[in-house]
């Protein structure tokens, strides 16, 4: 029973990491495809978590949910904001 | 009766759709939500309890090492509102 | 055996509680109206979603006797996770707060009164 329910969490984990990514891409207005992107990378955590790895987890969230938005941010804020036509 | 290990997986498994219940609708105000603090108030949610269901997969899983990442996801997931706060409302980033 | 069915029933009691929250702050996350007064729904979704059950999972961790002697590492991380998001949540949720209402960001139509504006606005005459 562990085993079901196991795959059934990271199917769903993986179609919610996946229409994230899809509205990252799509998005004009910069400061909102960052917070996007911090999703794609918290549920790409899980799935490492449910693969009983959890090193790999513990560097994984500082850098993709952590450093990589602050970075960014911080570029947003001296460059533009909305994506030019 | 049944044993208490058989006892307590019982109960895990019955809780867990309940969590990914949860889970969706967070989502769901995630995507929809028309300003970008609604978007972050969601995330911030989510996360906390995301990492209350990872304390219990690690009772179910027996392994007990995997506790590690709570903490951690806690911690970060509060340095990501901060940023975002302080790109509306400082005039240049670093004040 | 008897204090290990004690400890596994108090902890399974409290899981319960923190998934109604759950439920309760998730559904209210989508059918408030406004950001101000979705604050209050991530409130509930955070302190009686998450703080509750991670105490109610080191308790469970303490009775369980087949995961040997580790099981007092598991519970002593959990009861420090929460302690730490029941102090860094509220501050969170706090400063979120702040920047919308400071940028001008939510719109606040369903309410009557807003007093914090009529203090800005009186400070600001000074």
């Amino acid at each position: 029973m562990i085993e079901v329910f196991t795959l059934a969490f990271l199917m769903l984990v993986s179609v919610a990491s996946v229409v994230a990514a899809y509205l990252a891409i799509r998005e004009r207005d910069m400061v909102k495809a960052i917070v996007y992107s911090a999703i794609q990378s918290a549920m790409y955590a899980l799935i490492f978590y449910v693969l009983m790895a959890p090193d790999i987890v513990l560097v994984y969230i500082p850098v993709s949910v952590g450093i990589t938005p602050a970075v960014l941010l911080f570029v947003t804020k001296k460059t533009e904001r909305y994506d030019g036509d | 009766m049944i044993s208490l290990h058989d006892e307590v997986t019982l109960f895990i498994m019955i809780v867990f759709p309940l969590y990914l219940l949860a889970f969706t609708l967070y989502i769901i105000r995630a995507v929809r939500g028309p300003t970008i603090p609604d978007t972050v108030l969601a995330i911030d949610a989510l996360s906390f309890d995301i990492a209350a269901f990872l304390a219990l997969l690690a009772i179910i899983y027996q392994s007990p090492i995997l506790i590690a990442c709570t903490i951690v996801l806690a911690l970060w997931v509060y340095a990501l509102d901060i940023y975002v706060s302080k790109y509306f409302t400082a005039e240049e980033m670093g004040d | 055996m008897l204090l290990n069915a004690l400890l596994i029933f108090i902890g399974e009691a409290l899981v319960a509680i923190g998934v109604f929250c759950d439920l309760a702050a998730s559904i209210g996350m989508i059918r408030f109206p406004n950001f101000y007064t979705r604050l209050h729904a991530a409130t509930v979704g955070t302190i009686g979603g998450a703080v509750v059950p991670l105490i109610g999972v080191a308790l469970m961790a303490l009775g369980a006797d087949w995961l040997g002697n580790y099981r007092f590492f598991l519970a002593g991380a959990s009861i420090v996770a929460g302690i730490l998001i029941l102090l860094l949540a509220p501050v969170g949720s706090h400063v979120l707060a702040q920047a919308a209402h400071k940028a001008g960001l939510a719109s606040h139509e369903p309410i009557a009164f807003d007093h914090l504006e009529e203090d800005r606005r009186r400070g600001e005459k000074e």
